[in-house]
């Protein structure tokens, strides 16, 4: 409101400045009065300073609007997508989401800073510039008109054709982005093969791509938007042309038009420039309330249920597909877990076992079948009371760039540096944490870069367990430590006291071994659910996993 | 080239109270005039097409100030017929000017188009040899770069500084060159009408200036911290929605929002302190090209009083005062725009400058008919990012054809000794010689050439399973792949996919970690080079596909060096040599039933695999 206020006094200061101009004009020269001269062009003075005040506080506002405006809508993205489930990530892509959150936003940013010094300006200016035309000519009507109604087609034409192309160009942005992240994450393999050309002309292929698209839409700009102030200039000439006739005019009168003329000139180049970041404004606002509109795909509860969640998983007839694949994943799962109980999964490669631990904490809801965790049916549980009682190690272990005790603390925030020594100590971490050479303030890169495959898993873990779980998810969690730090892993948890639920993912059959009750799976199907004495009695499957690895040939025993 | 301390972005794991609040206040307006320099010598090979589009847009000023000029005839021409005593308007003569007006109208406007045109096509040339440079560098970086730097950062550079500096070239060279012939035509069009009133418009012109590039100099920090912020907010996003999975598992959302808020603010912040500032200049040198038309109405008007001058003549200095001062802001617009190019460029810059890696080209950049025969001699090593030693005095020697093993805890330095071997880092003491040759007088493409490697990170681009299987090997052909396919497991799998060896993947394909690791395998199969590196080659991969596996490995392994790291020591059973490693040294070595029989630590590491406590 106020910076609207300080915009209107702008412009009327700098529209009554020719009105100034020509009373100087007109009544101190023609007068030949000194004194009017001064007078008027102290008046002018005035209001210049009074204009520049104004703007200058605008522009203040200009500033803090076009800012916050972008801040609110990187806040508001950032908040939907934390919001959106797996799936709606997935089919989004990061790199997008990467992209739409700064560079769109940065481009409505421009374009609203830009629209607040000078579209509201201009169209002031504009407008009143040419009712004073108007008013002090009459017979000028038709001309203005005809070039509103030139510059106005104008416009929508520039829209027209720059909208699409400049939605190409945010396209090919994103497409930049994923490349180069692809690129980034994987240097090390890039160079094991010695594939950094083949890399660099993908990068380049892309990057030309987007070079092109650019070119392409600021050639648009380059066409249309000197058009517009062509068309002006014609006015101009058309005004001289017609007042040619009109004998009565007074010469500061079709001064003061002339000048009026040349003030819609300006403003329109104004629009003109700030039209380019209009257009790509206007595509990259698409861009963005697409995430913004992006609909979580998991519904959430109307009234979520907050159980005390103790840690009893039940599958009820629970089949999963993946979106777009046509294959289910897992096929009517039965399976019931009791509260306290450790129970081992196993199966060979791609049957099923990280879909099944999934869906668990909700990553994915199943597609058929209900899956209960306390008796409440998984989708009804309030999704952060849910995710709060189930810690999960995943098979990547994925840390964050920052210090050990701060990916730590992601387990729980308030945790305290004895309880995070516990859990690292449970997770065999303290040791090589002790030896670096901040102990838990060591930095970690992105992604933990800086460890080991068997350090990162660890840390994972301890973060796991710093969350004090009900249910434990270890899927593969230890894969990359030696058979003694892993069994001391599991008899730390074992000493942790049965009140965790803990299902256990892994290749070996030695470390399934030990569990309560094991869960084999093939192809997405349980093919034997018990101990390992029954299994080895009823299930084929487990008896081949485990001749493969500790019957057939290989000696060392239990 | 000069070589400037590179700044890694540090940031911090989405807990709250992290050092934010520190940042800020420290960074000095840098070396603008330099980033410009380099900048510019971006432009230098479109130099014959730029004067063309700075010819143009000068040209077109000229049009455009000769224009106001043909106005003030046309105006004359008018009035004369108007007032008294004139009787008629001279017809013809308006007629002609008028013609000419539309005509140079008309040049100018396609002049200007021109000059988009060309802009337009040479910025993004010019973006876009930036970006080439920057992947270029990205190769020639040394990994330790990357444990210190977020992806997303660097992305930032990519994208949005580039586009940044793309974005405010083309604005502004343009209307910065129109601006400033301009301002200078405008000056020699009004001295040859009339030298008072042009002093007069020059004081108030050269004011404006002195109080531009004092405000320029103040905001310029606040660009660079706008850029610097944006990069970081890429940084964050971009590594949250990388580990989206954890971030969710932990209800990580909230303190990653928190952190996100606190960059967002300062991004924020820094923004609005940028804009706001440079912002200034505009309605200053609004107000300055206001006070010189008053000063020129004034003098003009005392003037003509005098009979000194026509009313055609004010007229026509009524144009070119607004056609001196209306530069003033466009240069201020301009320079606005300019600023944040330079902030831009600067990180830009910054990047492309970074250390690099040494220069290889009086290297070796092939070595052929290896053998394969590896020796290490006293290597020490510890990472360039900080102090501890990983590696202390590490020696061995793998003769040609011969299978090693590493084994150790987790944090021995196992991969360590991989990553040295294939020269992803630099060892500080001893020697690591292939055939005889120390490595270090190899290019480093010439080590990877040697090496087939599979790592424990799998990594798959997107692109089609046959593309990822072929990766950078135009020589391997259908069946060689196919068959490498089928002894890793994986070939039934591939032919279940919707388009088989054609299916795209990507994030909606959902392999195994598995069946990624398969996939790696059979990669490394295809690619057949000399020697082998197997980092954990196996480890998500269930028993029964790893057995399946290991009988196509051997195969593979068969008359090759191979380099074999595992925890599942049933795999390394059959190595002709086992090192076992703790805290970076060699304490135990030699084959399988020597070490069993020796009972020490591997004995101990093998037995416990078996072991069922509970």
């Amino acid at each position: 409101m106020l910076s609207t206020f300080f915009l209107t006094m702008e412009a009327l200061a700098d529209l009554l400045q020719p009105t100034f101009m020509s009373m100087i004009v007109d009544r101190g020269i023609r007068n030949a009065s000194v004194r009017q001269i001064l007078f008027y062009g102290v008046c002018m003075l005035f209001i210049a300073l009074a204009g520049a005040g104004c703007a200058v506080m605008r522009n203040g506002f200009a500033s803090r609007v076009s800012q916050i405006v972008g801040k609110e809508l990187r806040r508001d993205m950032y908040h939907n997508v934390q919001l959106l489930s797996m799936e709606n990530i997935d089919r989004l892509r990061p790199a997008s989401i990467i992209t739409r959150i700064t560079n769109d936003v940065a481009q409505i940013q421009e374009f609203v800073n830009g629209i607040m010094r000078i579209m509201v300006k201009a169209p002031i200016i504009c407008v009143g510039a040419i009712i004073l035309i108007l008013v002090q000519t009459p017979g000028q009507a038709p001309v203005i008109a005809g070039i509103l109604l030139v510059v106005s087609v104008l416009i929508f034409g520039n829209m027209r054709v720059g909208y699409p192309r400049f939605g190409k160009v945010q396209e090919r942005l994103d497409r930049l982005n994923g490349v180069t992240r692809e690129f980034l994450s994987s240097v090390r393999v890039v160079k094991a093969f010695n594939a950094e050309d083949g890399e660099m002309e993908k990068f380049d292929g892309v990057s030309w791509e987007l070079a092109r698209a650019n070119t392409s839409a600021l050639r648009t700009m380059a066409v249309f938007s000197p058009f517009i102030s062509l068309t002006v200039n014609f006015g101009v000439v058309l005004l001289l042309w017609i007042s040619k006739s009109a004998q009565s005019a007074e010469i500061g009168r079709l001064m003061a038009s002339v000048n009026y003329m040349t003030q819609v000139l300006f403003a329109v180049g104004m629009i003109s420039n700030t039209l380019n970041t209009a257009v790509r404004a206007a595509a990259s606002s698409a861009r963005i309330s697409e995430v913004l509109c992006e609909k979580p795909a998991q519904r959430m509860p109307a009234q979520p249920l907050m159980p005390e969640i103790c840690g009893d998983i039940r599958f009820e007839r629970v089949s999963f597909s993946y979106a777009g694949a046509g294959k289910e994943a897992l096929h009517d799962i039965n399976v019931h877990i009791h509260p306290g109980e450790t129970v081992g999964i196993i199966g060979s490669t791609g049957s099923g076992k990280t879909t099944f631990v999934n869906l668990v904490p909700r990553f994915y809801d199943a597609t058929k079948g209900k899956l209960l965790i306390d008796g409440c049916d998984v989708t009804q549980i309030d999704t952060k009371c849910l995710r709060t009682a189930v810690a999960v190690v995943p098979q990547k272990a994925l840390l964050f760039s920052g210090t050990i005790k701060e990916n730590l603390r992601w387990g729980r925030e308030e945790a305290d540096d004895e309880e995070l020594c516990r859990a690292a100590e449970v997770a065999c971490a303290d040791e090589f944490i002790i030896k670096s050479a901040q102990g838990y303030d060591t930095l970690l890169g992105q992604g933990g870069v800086n460890l080991s495959g068997g350090q990162k898993q660890r840390l994972s873990l301890a973060r796991a367990l710093v969350r004090n779980p009900k249910i434990l998810i270890l899927d593969d969690g230890t894969s990359a430590l030696d058979a003694q730090t892993e069994s001391d892993v599991l008899k730390g948890l074992g000493g942790m006291g049965g009140k965790m639920t803990v299902l256990l993912v892994s290749q070996r059959i030695s470390t399934v071994m030990r569990t309560d009750r094991i869960l084999c799976l093939d192809r997405g199907r349980v093919q034997g659910y018990g101990t390992h004495d029954e299994l080895m009695d009823s299930c084929t499957v487990y008896r081949e996993i485990y001749d493969s690895q500790i019957g057939g040939g290989y000696h060392g025993g239990a | 080239m000069e070589k400037k301390e590179y700044k890694p972005v540090r940031r911090h794991a989405g807990m709250p109270g992290g050092p934010h609040g520190a940042r800020g206040g420290g960074e000095k307006a840098k070396d603008l005039v330099g980033i410009w320099k380099k900048l510019l010598g971006y432009c230098r090979k479109y130099l014959v097409i730029s004067v063309i589009a700075i010819l143009c847009s000068a040209i077109g000023t000229v049009l455009m100030l000769i224009g106001p000029d043909k106005l003030s005839e046309l105006t004359d021409t008018i009035t004369e017929g108007i007032m008294p005593p004139a009787t008629s308007i001279d017809m013809d003569r308006v007629v002609q000017i008028g013609l000419t007006l539309v005509v140079f109208y008309v040049m100018s406007y396609l002049l200007s188009a021109i000059q988009g045109w060309i802009m337009s096509t040479v910025t993004q040339r010019v973006s876009k040899a930036m970006r080439s440079d920057i992947s270029k560098k990205i190769n020639r970086l040394p990994m330790w770069f990357y444990n210190q730097t977020t992806t997303g950062d660097v992305l930032s550079r990519v994208t949005n500084d580039v586009d940044t500096i793309g974005q405010s070239l083309n604005h502004s060279i343009g209307s910065m060159v129109s601006a400033i012939i301009l301002f200078v035509g405008s000056l020699v069009m009004m001295l040859t009408t009339n030298g008072w009133m042009t002093l007069t418009a020059a004081v108030a012109s050269l004011l404006g200036f002195v109080l531009m590039f004092s405000i320029m100099g103040k905001s310029q920090k606040y660009f660079t911290r706008q850029q610097k912020h944006l990069g970081e907010i890429n940084g964050h996003i971009e590594e949250i929605y990388s580990g989206h999975t954890v971030v969710k598992a932990y209800n990580g959302e909230e303190e990653a929002q928190k952190v996100f808020d606190e960059m967002n603010r300062n991004l924020c912040e820094s923004g609005f302190k940028a804009q706001c500032l440079s912002g200034l200049m505009m309605p200053i040198m609004g107000f300055i090209g206001n006070l010189g038309y008053v000063a020129v109405c004034v003098v003009g008007g005392a003037m003509a009083l005098n009979g000194k001058i026509s009313f055609g003549v004010i007229v026509a200095f009524m144009m070119y005062v607004r056609y001196f001062t209306q530069p003033l802001s466009q240069i201020a617009q301009a320079v606005q725009s300019l600023q944040s190019a330079g902030a831009a460029g600067e990180r830009v810059f910054e990047f492309l400058e970074a250390e690099e890696m040494e220069e290889e080209t009086e290297k070796i950049s092939a070595l052929l008919n290896v053998k394969g025969d590896v020796e290490f001699e006293h290597v020490r090593f510890g990472y360039e990012d900080s102090d501890a030693t990983i590696i202390h005095d590490f020696s061995a020697k793998a003769v040609s054809g011969q299978k090693v093993a590493i084994v150790g805890p987790t944090g021995a330095g196992k991969t360590t000794l991989v990553n040295l071997l294939m020269r992803f880092h630099e060892i500080q003491g001893g020697e690591i010689r292939i055939d005889g040759t120390p490595i270090h007088r190899l290019t480093r493409a010439a080590v990877h050439s040697l090496f087939c490697m599979v790592l424990q990170d799998t990594w798959l681009f997107e692109g089609t399973v046959r593309e990822n299987l072929v990766y950078n090997n135009e020589r391997a052909d259908e069946e060689k792949m196919k068959e490498a396919c089928r002894a890793v497991g994986l070939d039934h799998f591939i032919r279940t996919l919707p388009q088989g060896y054609d299916t795209v993947l990507n994030d909606q394909v959902n392999l195994s970690q598995g069946q990624k690791q398969q996939l790696t395998i059979a990669r490394a199969m295809i690619a057949n080079k000399p020697m082998l590196i197997l980092d954990e080659a196996t480890s998500s991969v269930d028993t029964r596909t790893e057995q399946q596996i290991q009988t196509a490995m051997d195969q593979l392994m068969k008359d090759r060096t191979s380099f074999v790291i595992a925890h599942r020591l049933s795999t390394i059973k059959n190595a002709d040599l086992i090192l076992v490693l703790k805290d970076g040294d060699i304490i135990e070595s030699g084959t399988h039933e020597a070490l069993l029989e020796r009972g020490g630590f591997y004995a101990e590491l093998y037995n416990s695999q078996f072991e069922v406590a509970m």
